[in-house]
């Protein structure tokens, strides 16, 4: 069943590859054919996944390399299957918001679809070596999209982008063939690797979680591995912008989460050094974000800072921080895909992101300025949305960890805040006004189902939170949380 | 049917909701824009008129299910409005022979009221927004005298201060009118405190708000007991207007002559001789509280007394009239007459109605000049002037009160605008922190301090991206880069390749 999930996007690509027409409207309807599918058929696998079912569902394995212990082995859980969902769903969006998109579309298409099929092979992998072939396997579209579409600067930024994440993927391997050393039947299997990690001594836990934590923290990013992050998100087109915050990020994020499952004696050691670092990231993005005047800028910064969150979550290592993680993931996936949509489609119509080139868009641009207004408000995770609910339970499980320390995350949110409202005032208040074509039909759809999926997950967060709390239950009793 | 005749008792909570219900209904139709004209006149005043009379029937049949029985259904708990450990506020009625006989006539004195300024208000400008008022105070009076606990009486108590405020304001256009109504607010929530502070003791002490355990405090010392009463009886004194608070009943009278007869003739200034009737138990414990109330009411009612003689218009000689009546009751209770006292209320609010209601006719009916002031009182000149100002109670309050808070707001604006305001930033305000993004700009303290830290990480990160001009790494290898290439001119060369070779030779040899 996952296989089909994962090779249908690859067709799609293929399909948009060879098909013999030169309009590109046609290949856009084609992409979206196959991103709709992706979508739908990911839903599909939500409403058959039981939630009190095994810790793994839909799982299937066959030998891929026998030799060496490698298996082409598939499954999902709750975590990974909202990860899923997020994909399509911003996937959908990116091919959504390209309609008007003449040059290079086909490369975009297919580019795009493969993007999509790498990004579910990640987060359904279920052996360690075809996850990281999965891995390496999203870096290719990238940086083609980043050095082929991008801004002016796209040549450095596509270079910076694709040497950070390397080297620390380079990390990675080395962590995995250590843990695939020293786990007893060399099997690379996620679940025989995860019973090999459990029974090693400590220090060799903590090396190997180090190499794990660098690979996935250069994704996430975390506060001194982000290097890459501002460039990268500047410069790409918006449609890969949102998928780049949106899902790339969450990558690092699950890594982390499959790797805290490997090494639960790292992790607890680690705890309080991720928290820290968790802090930093909040902080420094956030102060960043405040000090941008360009609006891409701003919200790539402001996902290191709302990534913090998830490192926080991650890190309390119980029930509530945790499903506080998993939340703040989907709740940041969905934000920041639609700040970058919206600033996109601003980049589009007037070739600036400073935000001084812009004025009031009221009356103007009512549909831009209500949702500019509406996605930075759900960024600052104002009650109503997706964001609160993922703070909210970062913040209480923190709490029950750290006490007074989580003062931090308010300061957080209050310099969030800040630059939020700031961005807020000069566009969706009353100013000196500016001229702009407002948002078409298709783009306010596509807007539109990112803010309704903000406020129901905002308002009515039970789908989500039972979807994930058998996986995260099963996690956290890893660390007697 | 004779099923819900026993139960009637049950359905009490309806007398409060009815006035709501219609204040609902009157302000929906207000807000759809549905009552314009004469035509929606009629609506409105049955709706209110319908709600209060059925609420005098539905007392009226409890009353004669009590006397049927021979006992009063007593205190009643309805439901849990909150509870937070075991603090819980309840939605409870206490139904005795008091609050029965005073709110039925209440009801009999609002129903007819409304009927009243039907006609009364006819064709004014704000006909719909009076009896939404009316309403909200006819459900918060009801409230105050059926509530079975301190907290909802509380609410009670509100409702009827701010329905009090909007109708002495009613014709807010005029500067005079608002500013007594302001007047009167301001006076009644210093009763108002003494109300909370007395329902915070007795939480704290007794861990409940319903008036019989209030009452029957037995475990509590007399001197809490005292604090407790003292809160209620400041409250009380506030709303009856006795001494120190009249001033302000003088200055309600701005508002029409049906809301003067209910609030100030009638039923509101009554109120807080029902608390202390209500309270009764409790007080009969502290007699000195009980002196302090002779005490007070004497000298109100002498101060009405001397004041009511000087009074040239109707309404004030009859408010001042009121406030001796009132005063006398006062006495009364601290007397231990409290049955006396139910009496004189329930005798004294239908009368006073009656005269409220007439004396906007006074002068048609009467014939002739009204009586001067008595002879001894216009040869005492001091004692007169005093009376005729009222003892200067107004301009007491006003110097002793009123410009020490102004003066003192004053000054912590002024500290505000001077000090606070520049500390704290205000937002789009200060400096810009880089020339090249003139809209990012901190003031005051916090923005300083963000400002600064963000310069300090813009710089790190600029370093740490390889992107900064002259940054650290790529400096270094720019260097790096520039050594390699030296050497690689160098070997191009012949002589030097010539030389490595050589080298390598021996280096095998």
């Amino acid at each position: 069943m996952l296989k089909a999930l994962i090779f249908l996007p690859v067709a799609g690509a293929l399909v948009v590859a060879v098909f013999p027409v030169r309009r590109a409207l046609l290949l856009w309807q084609i992409a979206m054919f196959f991103a709709l599918g992706a979508l739908g058929y990911s839903l599909w696998l939500a409403a058959h996944f039981d939630p009190a079912g095994p810790a793994i569902q839909m799982f299937e394995s066959r030998a891929w390399n026998a030799r060496l212990g490698s298996y082409f082995a598939l499954g999902v859980d709750g975590i990974s299957l909202a990860m899923l969902l997020l994909t399509a769903l911003l996937t959908l969006i990116a091919v959504l918001v390209s309609r008007r998109m003449e040059a290079g579309a086909r490369l975009y298409f297919t580019l795009v679809l493969l993007l999509e099929s790498a990004i579910f092979g990640v987060f359904t992998a279920r052996d360690w070596s075809l996850f990281y072939v999965f891995w390496e396997a999203t870096l290719l579209p990238l940086f083609f999209l980043i050095d082929r579409l991008g801004g002016p600067n796209r040549q450095r930024a596509a270079l910076n982008f694709f040497l950070y994440t390397l080297g620390g993927s380079v990390f990675m391997l080395v962590a995995l063939l250590f843990l695939y050393d020293a786990a007893p039947g060399h099997s690379f299997a996620m679940a025989d690797m995860a019973e090999g990690g459990r029974s090693l001594p400590l220090q060799t836990q903590l090396l190997i979680f180090a190499g794990f934590f660098i690979g996935f923290g250069v994704k996430m990013p975390v506060f001194p591995l982000h290097g890459w992050l501002p460039l990268a998100h500047v410069e790409a087109p918006s449609p890969v912008s949102i998928l780049l915050s949106g899902v790339l990020l969450k990558m690092g994020a699950y890594g982390l989460i499959r790797a805290a499952e490997t090494l639960p004696a790292a992790l607890l050691a680690a705890q309080d050094w991720l928290a820290l670092l968790a802090f930093i990231s909040l902080l420094y993005g956030g102060i960043l974000a405040w000090r941008q005047q360009d609006l891409k800028a701003m919200i790539a910064y402001s996902s290191i800072s709302h990534m913090g969150i998830v490192l926080l979550g991650i890190a309390t290592l119980n029930v509530t921080g945790l499903t506080g993680a998993v939340m703040q993931m989907v709740a940041h996936g969905l934000t920041a895909g639609l700040l970058f949509l919206i600033v996109g489609l601003l980049y589009q119509r007037t070739h600036s992101r400073d935000l001084a080139d812009y004025g009031s868009l009221l009356g103007k641009a009512p549909r831009f300025a209500f949702f500019a207004a509406f996605a930075l408000l759900a960024a600052i995770g104002l009650p109503g949305s997706a964001g609160f609910i993922a703070e909210l339970h970062a913040l209480v499980g923190g709490f029950g960890r750290w006490g007074g320390w989580i003062l931090i995350v308010c300061l957080g949110m209050l310099i969030a805040a800040a630059y939020s409202l700031r961005v807020i005032g000069r566009l969706c208040l009353p100013g000196a006004p500016m001229q702009l074509a407002d948002m078409t039909r298709t783009e306010s759809a596509a807007a539109a189902l990112l803010a309704l999926s903000i406020l129901t997950l905002g308002l009515w967060p039970t789908p989500l939170l039972d979807l994930v709390a058998g996986s995260v239950g099963q996690l956290a009793r890893l660390f007697g949380g | 049917m004779i099923n819900l005749i026993a139960h009637l008792a049950d359905w009490v909570w309806l007398v409060p909701a009815l006035p709501l219900f219609a204040l609902i209904v009157i302000g929906s139709r207000v807000l759809l824009g549905r009552a314009t004209g004469d035509a929606a006149e009629p609506l409105t005043a049955s709706l209110a008129s319908l709600a209060a009379l059925g609420g005098f029937l539905l007392l009226l049949g409890i009353d004669g299910m009590a006397l049927w029985h021979g006992s009063v259904p007593g205190h009643r708990v309805s439901g849990i409005w909150f509870a937070s450990g075991h603090w819980q506020g309840t939605i409870s009625f206490l139904l005795d022979g008091l609050s029965l006989s005073v709110s039925t006539l209440t009801a009999l004195i609002g129903w007819l009221v409304i009927r009243f300024s039907a006609h009364y208000i006819h064709r004014e400008a704000g006909f719909h927004r009076f009896f939404i008022v009316l309403c909200l105070f006819l459900a918060g009076i009801q409230l105050v005298l059926l509530a079975g606990n301190g907290l909802l009486a509380f609410v009670g108590w509100e409702m009827c201060g701010v329905a009090s405020f909007l109708l002495i304001g009613y014709t807010w256009q005029r500067p005079v009118a608002t500013g007594n109504a302001l007047f009167a607010f301001v006076t009644n929530r210093g009763g108002d405190a003494g109300f909370l502070l007395a329902l915070g003791f007795a939480a704290a002490w007794l861990g409940s708000f319903e008036w019989p355990a209030i009452t029957a405090a037995k475990q509590i010392s007399v001197a809490d007991m005292r604090l407790i009463a003292l809160g209620f009886m400041l409250a009380a004194l506030a709303k009856s207007a006795q001494l120190p608070f009249t001033p302000w009943i003088t200055r309600a009278l701005e508002g029409p002559t049906p809301s003067s007869a209910i609030f100030y003739g009638a039923i509101m200034v009554h109120a807080g001789v029902y608390l202390l009737l209500r309270l009764e138990p409790l007080l009969v414990q502290v007699p000195d509280v009980m002196i302090g109330l002779v005490v007070v009411g004497t000298l109100t009612a002498a101060y009405a007394w001397l004041c009511g003689l000087v009074q040239t218009d109707v309404k004030s000689a009859l408010i001042f009239a009121t406030v001796f009546q009132v005063a006398l009751m006062f006495v009364e209770i601290g007397l231990g007459w409290t049955t006396l006292a139910t009496a004189h209320l329930c005798l004294h609010a239908a009368w006073r109605t009656w005269q409220f209601l007439l004396a906007p006719s006074w002068l048609a009916l009467t014939r002739g000049r009204p009586a001067p002031p008595p002879a001894w009182l216009r040869r005492n000149q001091l004692l007169y002037t005093a009376a005729q100002q009222h003892f200067w109670l107004d301009k007491l309050g006003h110097a002793l009160l009123v410009q020490p808070t102004e003066s003192f707001a004053h000054d912590l604006r002024r500290l505000e605008e001077h000090f606070l305001d520049h500390a704290i930033g205000e937002p789009g305000r200060g400096q810009p922190i880089d020339p090249k993004s003139p809209l990012i700009r901190a003031d005051g303290l916090p923005g300083r301090v963000l400002a600064a830290s963000a310069n300090a990480l813009q710089q790190i990160e600029n370093r740490l991206l390889l992107r900064g001009r002259g940054g650290m790494a790529e400096q270094l290898l720019r260097r790096i880069g520039s050594y390699l290439q030296t050497l690689e001119n160098l070997l191009e060369q012949p002589r030097y390749l010539m030389m490595a070779v050589m080298a390598t030779f021996v280096v095998i040899l």
